[in-house]
């Protein structure tokens, strides 16, 4: 029948279409020795020129994280990590001055990753940010393996007393921010990756938005791990102080290798009185092969407090990549009448494991917090939803409502749903609602019949599906996030 | 056959078994009731092993004092075509603690299977805690599964209503719990029993306000 012969022919297509990310950047790089001790830690913060306190702070998190075991409560089913087997830093090679023209390696990584063609001679470091007349408003931060490669639009942001640079700049040239924050809202010995991060981070982003100040643009960092053998392990520090704004962005990608490379990030966040922070995420780290061999372990850490009053802060992700996720964006919401939400979009396939989610810790009044979660599994993945909403005795008239809905595509696939609800203030209200279903035959047919192929159909009732969270999305992610469902579904069904 | 358990102070502990295994076409329908002044730990396995078995598990506690209940339902659908339904409702009060578990778990092929599962409470004082910890673990795609979990307090606005019309605050909150726990009542057939359980209920809510 030449229908069906047309239909295995897009099958066949679709499932050996490889991971557009996937390459690798010829770029000399600096290695330092594998494995973990005191000396290599010692070695990294003296790479970094790092003050003695910092140096500190970290052995002190080492010491912590030797004494503490693997976490093994989440519903996935890691292999044994060799923390010995991996490089802690690797940097691009830098030159003492400013190349003359745009290494082209690096320039076809920026090439690849869709980067505007205005921000990628300043990303190279070719030209100096003012020099550029871009009618982008987005500053970025690229981190490639364990530097931060350079910072676009600093100066244009520092007009306004916005600091917006990488995160071993800001060890230097603002220490006090650096050290009055750190580790405030995720303690080194917060969990087992926590600690390993605070032991050996490399680089990663620093925010300052200085009272009642709008950022005009959106920030973002990009991250990539390009490195064989290594790890990324970044550090973000976002601080809004009262009155302000920022709209966050974060993607990453990473080149395909059989081998499991290791993505421990921390990302703290501290929001003052009445001021408003976005973070969105694309994450979109290679997520293995169809048989499920190589792949980002992406063990994330990342947690905001709203210290005070009217405070908000607003978690949006879309998880499509990686071969395991462990990853719960919280909020402690301190500040009396501070809100949160939390708006998530989860896609596994072949042998992806996600288990991710959020937690919301209610502890000031008239605190709110709202979570909506979208679980989508297909071929052989598990995909679970893990949360915690927390009402302390303070916590008069708090409010939360939690929505969580799994798609399942595919009889091989698994869907779970663990929240965790503790309420101990009787004026405190807390909903929880979970779904799970598969899509429909009748929306399948109904596209059919309308010409709309098998593959298409799936992509466009996903994201009708995610609808809810991918408008919450900034313009510039919304387009890539769409385009990244299809794809992460694609030889899903058929 | 409807199997009913009332937990209450001074008098046994009801035997109730912790495991049940229901065959193809067999069904359980159980409703056990904690009554005021007595903590308890409840653990319970339900297991459909052949196609059509059914589950309905129905349950109501009130707590006033210093009671500590425990209840976990372990809910798993083997096979495919099977049905099960949960509804628990409970008030907390005094500086009682109530954590409730409740599992769900669709095992691999276990197809056409329908599980809802529902847990609804009420704080009462500021010494009271509710911990509830619904889950679902599903492996098979065809499936229709939901639950939904509520930790919160009587509506302000239905009091109003009452309190206008002349019933004391006290009478409008007994009402108000009288009807939120009367769905967790719905399984026992025998009108009589449904009726004589429900004042006593009434009565235990009427003791801890």
């Amino acid at each position: 029948m030449p229908t069906l012969f047309k239909m295995e022919n897009i099958i066949e297509d679709i499932t050996t279409q490889e991971y557009e990310h996937g390459f690798v950047t010829d770029v000399e790089q600096e290695f330092i020795p594998k494995g973990l001790n005191e000396d290599i830690i010692r070695l990294i913060s003296s790479k970094k020129n790092e003050p003695e306190w910092l140096l500190e702070f970290r052995l002190k998190a080492f010491r912590k994280w030797q004494t503490m075991p693997v976490p093994k409560w989440a519903h996935l089913d890691i292999p044994e990590i060799d923390f010995q087997d991996i490089i802690y830093y690797a940097a691009p090679k830098k030159e003492s001055d400013r190349p003359k023209e745009i290494d082209p390696e690096l320039m076809k990584t920026f090439d690849k990753l869709g980067i505007p063609l205005s921000e990628r001679e300043v990303l190279a470091g070719v030209k100096a940010a003012e020099e550029t007349q871009s009618s982008s408003n987005v500053a970025v931060d690229a981190v490639f393996d364990s530097v931060s490669v350079k910072t676009t639009f600093r100066k244009a942001l520092s007009e306004k007393g916005i600091i917006f640079c990488s995160f071993s700049e800001a060890v230097q040239e603002h220490p006090d921010l650096v050290r009055k924050y750190l580790a405030t809202v995720v303690p080194a010995g917060d969990n087992f990756y926590s600690a390993l991060n605070s032991a050996v981070f490399s680089d990663g982003s620093f925010c300052y938005i200085p009272k009642g100040v709008r950022c005009p643009m959106e920030l973002s960092s990009y991250f990539r791990i390009n490195a064989k053998g290594t790890g990324q392990f970044e550090r973000t520090l976002i601080i809004a102080d009262e009155g302000s704004y920022v709209s966050y962005m974060e993607g990453c990608t990473a080149p395909m290798r059989d081998e499991n490379q290791l993505h421990a990030a921390v990302v703290e966040i501290i929001v003052e009185k009445d001021a408003d922070v976005k973070y969105s995420t694309v994450q979109n780290w290679y997520p293995g092969d169809a048989q499920g061999k190589g792949g980002i372990f992406n063990f994330v850490t990342k947690r905001g407090i709203c210290k005070g009053s009217g405070s908000h802060l607003s978690w949006t992700q879309v998880e499509t990549g990686s071969a395991i996720t462990w990853k719960y964006p919280s909020t402690i919401l301190k500040g009396d009448n501070s809100s949160s939400e939390f708006y998530s979009v989860a896609v596994t396939n072949n042998y992806q494991q996600a288990d991710t989610g959020t937690k919301m810790i209610h502890a000031g009044r008239n605190t709110r917090s709202r979570i909506v979660s979208k679980g989508i599994s297909a071929g052989h993945s598990q995909n679970s939803y893990r949360g915690l909403v927390k009402m302390l005795p303070g916590a008069d008239n708090a409010r939360n409502y939690s929505q969580c809905d799994s798609l399942l595509i595919g009889d091989k696939c698994g869907a779970h749903t663990f929240p965790v609800i503790e309420n101990s203030n009787r004026t405190a209200t807390v909903e929880h609602e979970a779904t799970t279903s598969k899509i429909s035959e009748d929306q399948l047919f109904y596209c059919n019949q309308r010409g709309i192929g098998p593959e298409e159909a799936v992509g466009l009732i996903v994201n009708g599906y995610a609808q809810e969270v991918l408008a919450k999305l900034p313009m510039e992610f919304a387009v890539e996030a769409r385009k990244l469902l299809s794809v992460s579904l694609e030889g899903s069904i058929g | 056959m409807h199997k009913l358990y009332v937990i209450k102070p001074g008098a046994a502990m009801p035997e109730i078994p912790s495991r049940f295994a229901i065959e193809a076409g067999e069904s359980l329908d159980m409703t056990i009731v904690v009554m005021p002044g007595v903590s308890c730990e409840l653990p319970l396995a339900v297991e459909l092993l052949g196609e059509g078995a059914q589950a309905n598990l129905y349950g109501v506690y009130v707590c006033g004092t210093e009671e500590k209940v425990n209840i976990s339902v372990n809910l798993s659908h083997k096979v495919g075509h099977c049905n099960s339904n949960q509804i628990f409702k409970g008030i907390a009060g005094g500086k009682s603690h109530v954590s409730f578990d409740g599992r769900i778990v669709v095992a691999p092929d276990a197809q056409k299977t329908e599980a809802y599962q529902s847990n609804h409470n009420i704080l009462l004082s500021d010494d009271a805690r509710v911990d509830t910890r619904p889950q679902l673990e599903i492996y098979a795609d065809d499936v229709k599964c939901s639950h939904g979990a509520t930790v919160g307090r009587l509506n302000e606005d239905e009091q109003f209503y009452m309190r206008s019309r002349g019933i004391t605050l006290k009478e409008a909150r007994t009402l108000q719990m009288i009807s939120f726990v009367h769905p967790a009542l719905q399984g026992i057939e025998d009108e009589d029993l449904r009726e004589s359980l429900a004042s006593e209920i009434e009565d235990a809510i009427r003791s801890i306000l």
